[in-house]
């Protein structure tokens, strides 16, 4: 794939700011070599926003990393490559002079603002820091030009903030210091690792907004590296799509959304959460109300002698309704409650206030013993597929354990059967039991947790995120199962998510959450189309309009 | 461009890519499906050809550990020592030789005092007082020459309730050898050394298991059930925290009937050691536990109705299973030492069980030590256990760690 260049605009003459050329990264692991860059070359021309795309594993963090020269020390970078930096040969520099050209000509942003910044630091002299660290100026200039720094990333009170700790401040602002950071000393390249995978989706787009305003701005090239196709789509010129360490296409954004060559980008854009629910029948029985559910956390602050606590109120007299069938959204930030109110209706957690009925009959007062006879109809699939698998035990030891605990099945053969059925069900076939879970992929473990709840042959199940965790085509395979069996069964679901687009591809009727309070209620389409609040309007602009 | 081994990427992550990704890409690798895909919602991704399970994972990475394999390499050699000490040891740990008090160390030699090669041979002594100092001096006397041969008949032992007499070597005609010398009593300090390890180790499996169990069940369970029975727990281990160890120890053990049976001794001070030794574990598995209890895995499983046993005993514990074993290779060698002492202290084992601790009883004053510095021998071998246990615990904590990748 070495000859895969990007095509040259005729229109520029110039030499690009950054060349790439053929860059290859190996791992050494446990049993041999992890060939995690294959090869790969491209260009990044100066004023243009480069974005390089792919699934988890593609290696585009890699060669990140491989330009800046921070890659591990199991690493090895092959010996053709070559990155020309403004003429200058990057592979060949000292550590020294590599560190200056480190935040000074390169900066990087990460995708994990929580933990980029050192939390014992205040943020101003963190960023101060690097301007001192770079440039001759003295403090009082350098703190001069962080605060002018934080008012052009629109950090409210930058005097004030200047002073503050990173746990002071929330995601969206901290990754916006990062962005001053990255700005601090004017650099020719900015690469960012996925700056908005962490941060809520209306949190996103105003982060992306200032990015693209800072980069006209200075004029400075970006290299984005993103999973996310409407951050592409919204923010970069060019394109490169990247798989298993290979570039497989590149172009302009509009060349490879309008016409995709590559069966594998094709496939990538068409793995967009699309379609609708199947039509619900007005005449259906409720399966699952809840009544005024209120949880509250007590948090004890205070001495020891002057004990206060303050009550946090997670969940707030919500009120909601699923009825046999029917797949309800729960949606909001993070933070808004709405997994608290989740595991609260499935008695993972105790309320504090509230009535849960199930089929008509009150579950709330019930204790361990008691929901025993109701947890074979009530399940639940939970959002990160590499924890809710116990890495000690194999597959049929997995999806056995409800069956042996509620008695399903008399004999280890019935019970084979029943585990085989359930792994039918979600398109997987039985030679997978005797394996454990960290041999499967993400798409594969979220499967297995699915069939573990299947084998009870349950009425009800509550997804907690189930797809959030996964990367976008396999995504798509999971929401169409869901509907299969959903159609099969005639399975009532209740969809928690903080992504519009899949909850419009899978839910009947919709829950907006806010602070612990429903702020919006009623069908998918009705709010969506027409949301009555700015903050749903924000949470559908963040997801739906991002193109426009 | 095809990587060596197909399989490798499957199971296992570039340490780079691993660290950048996010919470919700985690660096694995996603099998994707064909491409294009047969159909929306076809068959589930192909699974991988071969992987490793996880204590396969383990052995490979413990494998390339040179000081750890070094280290289990002499662990195993000193518990099989433990184990055959009856056959491998000339003499019995009580046999006397009257006419060799205090006797040095004997060298093997394949020279003869002709200068001529021989079969292997010890030389006995030959008893000189020095008239000035009045010292007896013993010199290797060339008339009191013993030829070595494996597998000669000795003093009688006892493995498994069988009893033998043969041992690994000795001398042809029953002269004595001592390759260590001997202590005051005339003993062999080579056998009794050898068979002390057999106590000493039996002391350090013992506090270890029984502290181990001890600790992992109130640990996992106090990290589990939290409120109230956490609270009482853990305040007990506070308590046994807070005692000054050696007074206490010192305390308890001279509580011990000194007219007992030795082995009653040798139990109750084991479970004097377990009754301090469990807090340390427990503690530890208590805030593992505790994180993850909140685990998804966990919480599926109450979702399914399983009961507080079942998630106990399932899921917990198997998950915090590498750190007791971990912890289990770093607490033998503190019980060898502890052990060691007290026993030196006079405290410990006592006649006629030997071991380590209780030989170097007798070195414990000036006098003894430099007219018989060879008594200090055991030392060699505690030293040696110890540094072996603390290399292998050391090579097994960094194979199980789960974020290694090299």
């Amino acid at each position: 794939m070495s000859d895969n260049k990007v095509a040259t605009n005729p229109a520029t003459n110039e030499a690009p700011l950054l060349e790439v050329n053929n860059v290859r990264v190996d791992f050494r692991i446990v049993d041999g070599t992890l060939n995690a860059v294959k090869g790969n070359s491209f260009e990044v021309r100066k004023g243009e926003t480069l974005a390089l795309v792919g699934e988890s594993g593609s290696g585009k963090s890699v060669t990140a990393r491989a330009i800046m020269r921070m890659l591990a020390d199991n690493a090895k970078v092959g010996k053709e490559t070559s990155i020309v930096f403004k003429g200058q040969e990057l592979m060949k520099l000292t550590e020294a002079q590599m560190q200056e050209i480190r935040g000074n000509h390169i900066t990087m942003i990460f995708q994990e603002p929580l933990t980029s910044l050192n939390p014992i630091y205040r943020i101003g002299d963190q960023v101060a820091e690097i301007i001192l660290n770079h440039r001759n100026v003295s403090k009082k200039k350098a703190r001069e030009e962080v605060i002018r720094l934080f008012k052009e990333v629109q950090i409210p009170e930058p005097e004030a903030r200047f002073s503050q700790y990173p746990h002071q401040l929330s995601g969206g602002q901290r990754q916006r210091v990062m962005i001053a950071m990255a700005l601090a000393n004017e650099p020719d390249l900015l690469i960012a690792d996925e700056p908005t995978t962490a941060l809520d989706v209306t949190v996103q787009a105003e982060i992306l907004t200032l990015m693209k305003r800072l980069q006209e701005k200075h004029g400075m090239a970006i290299l984005l590296i993103t999973h996310d196709l409407g951050v592409v789509r919204q923010t970069s010129d060019r394109v490169c799509v990247m798989r298993y360490g290979e570039i497989v296409e590149s172009g302009t954004t509009e060349q490879i959304f309008g016409d995709p060559q590559h069966p594998y980008t094709k496939h990538l854009i068409n793995s967009e959460p699309s379609g609708h629910p199947d039509p619900l029948n007005d005449e259906l029985s409720v399966i699952m109300e809840g009544k005024d559910i209120r949880k509250v956390y007590k948090i004890k602050h205070g001495s020891f002698w002057n004990r206060k606590t303050v009550d946090l109120i997670a969940v707030n007299d919500v009120s909601l309704k699923v009825r046999t069938g029917e797949t309800l959204g729960i949606v909001g930030e993070s933070g808004s409650g709405k997994s608290t109110l989740g595991m609260s209706l499935i008695k993972l957690q105790p309320i504090t206030a509230g009535q849960i009925e199930f089929l008509g009959k009150r579950i709330d007062p019930l204790d361990k013993r008691g929901m025993r006879p109701y947890r074979t109809d009530i399940q639940v699939v939970f959002q990160d597929p590499f924890s809710s698998l116990n890495p000690r035990m194999i597959i049929r030891q997995i999806i056995e354990e409800g069956l042996i605990v509620n008695n399903i099945g008399s004999s280890s053969a019935e019970r084979t059967k029943l585990i085989r059925k359930a792994l039918e069900e979600v398109q997987m076939t039985a030679d997978v039991m005797d394996r454990f879970p960290h041999e499967f992929s993400g798409g594969q473990r979220q499967r297995i947790a699915i069939a573990r709840a299947l084998a009870l042959q349950p009425k009800f199940i509550l997804l907690d995120e189930p797809t959030s965790a996964l990367d976008l085509s396999i995504q798509a395979q999971i929401i169409e199962l869901l509907r299969d069996l959903r159609r099969r069964h005639d399975l009532s679901y209740i969809f928690i998510s903080h992504d519009l687009k899949v909850v419009r591809a899978l839910c009947h009727n919709v829950i907006v959450m806010q602070n612990g309070n429903v702020v919006e209620t009623g069908p998918t389409e009705d709010v969506l189309v027409n949301p009555k609040t700015e903050y749903t309007q924000r949470l559908v602009d963040a997801a739906i309009n991002i193109r426009a | 461009m095809a990587a060596r081994r197909p399989d490798v990427e499957e199971f296992s992550p570039p340490v780079g890519t691993s660290q950048l990704e996010s919470p919700i890409d985690p660096g694995k690798h996603e099998v994707d499906p064909a491409i294009p895909p047969v159909e929306e919602g076809g068959p589930a991704e192909a699974v991988a050809a071969t992987s490793l399970s996880y204590s396969q994972l383990v052995m490979r990475r413990f494998r390339r550990n040179n000081y750890g394999m070094v280290g289990l390499v002499i662990c195993i050699l000193i518990i099989f020592i433990a184990v055959f000490s009856g056959f491998l040891a000339p003499y019995a740990s009580s046999t006397t030789d009257t006419r060799a008090l205090y006797s040095p160390p004997q060298l093997i030699r394949i020279i003869s005092p002709e200068g001529t090669l021989a079969r292997p041979h010890v030389l006995g002594f030959a008893e000189d007082m020095d008239m000035n100092t009045f010292e007896i001096k013993f010199i290797p006397d060339p008339e009191q020459r013993a030829n070595l041969a494996f597998f000669v008949k000795g003093d009688e032992w006892k493995l498994f309730g069988l009893t033998f007499d043969r041992h690994l070597f000795g001398t042809v005609d029953g002269q004595p050898i001592h390759l260590l010398g001997t202590d005051g009593l005339g003993r062999d300090i080579f056998s009794r050394m050898l068979h002390g390890t057999r106590i000493t180790l039996l002391m350090g499996f013992l506090v270890m298991l029984a502290s181990g169990i001890i600790g992992s069940i109130m640990g996992v369970s106090s990290g589990y059930f939290g409120g109230f029975y956490d609270l009482f727990v853990q305040r007990l281990v506070e308590f046994i925290k807070s005692f000054p160890d050696l007074p206490l120890y010192l305390v308890l053990v001279s509580l011990l009937p000194r007219r007992a049976d030795a082995a009653l001794i040798f139990i109750m001070f084991a479970g004097i050691l377990v009754l301090l030794g469990w807090a340390d574990v427990s503690r530890e598995l208590r805030g593992k536990v505790m994180s993850m209890r909140g685990l998804e895995y966990v919480r599926a499983a109450e979702a399914v109705g399983a009961g507080s046993g079942r998630i106990l005993f399932r899921h917990l514990l198997p998950n915090v299973f590498s750190h007791i074993i971990v912890w289990a290779t770093y607490a033998l060698p503190n019980v060898i030492l502890l052990e060691s002492f007290l026993s030196f202290l006079g405290v410990g084992v006592q006649a006629p069980m030997v071991s380590w601790g209780s030989m170097l009883n007798q070195v414990l004053d000036f006098q003894s030590f430099s007219a018989a510095p060879w008594m200090m021998a055991p030392v060699i071998m505690i030293v040696l256990s110890v540094l072996a246990f603390n290399a292998f615990g050391d090579g097994l904590r960094d194979a199980m760690d789960p974020y290694s990748n090299v």
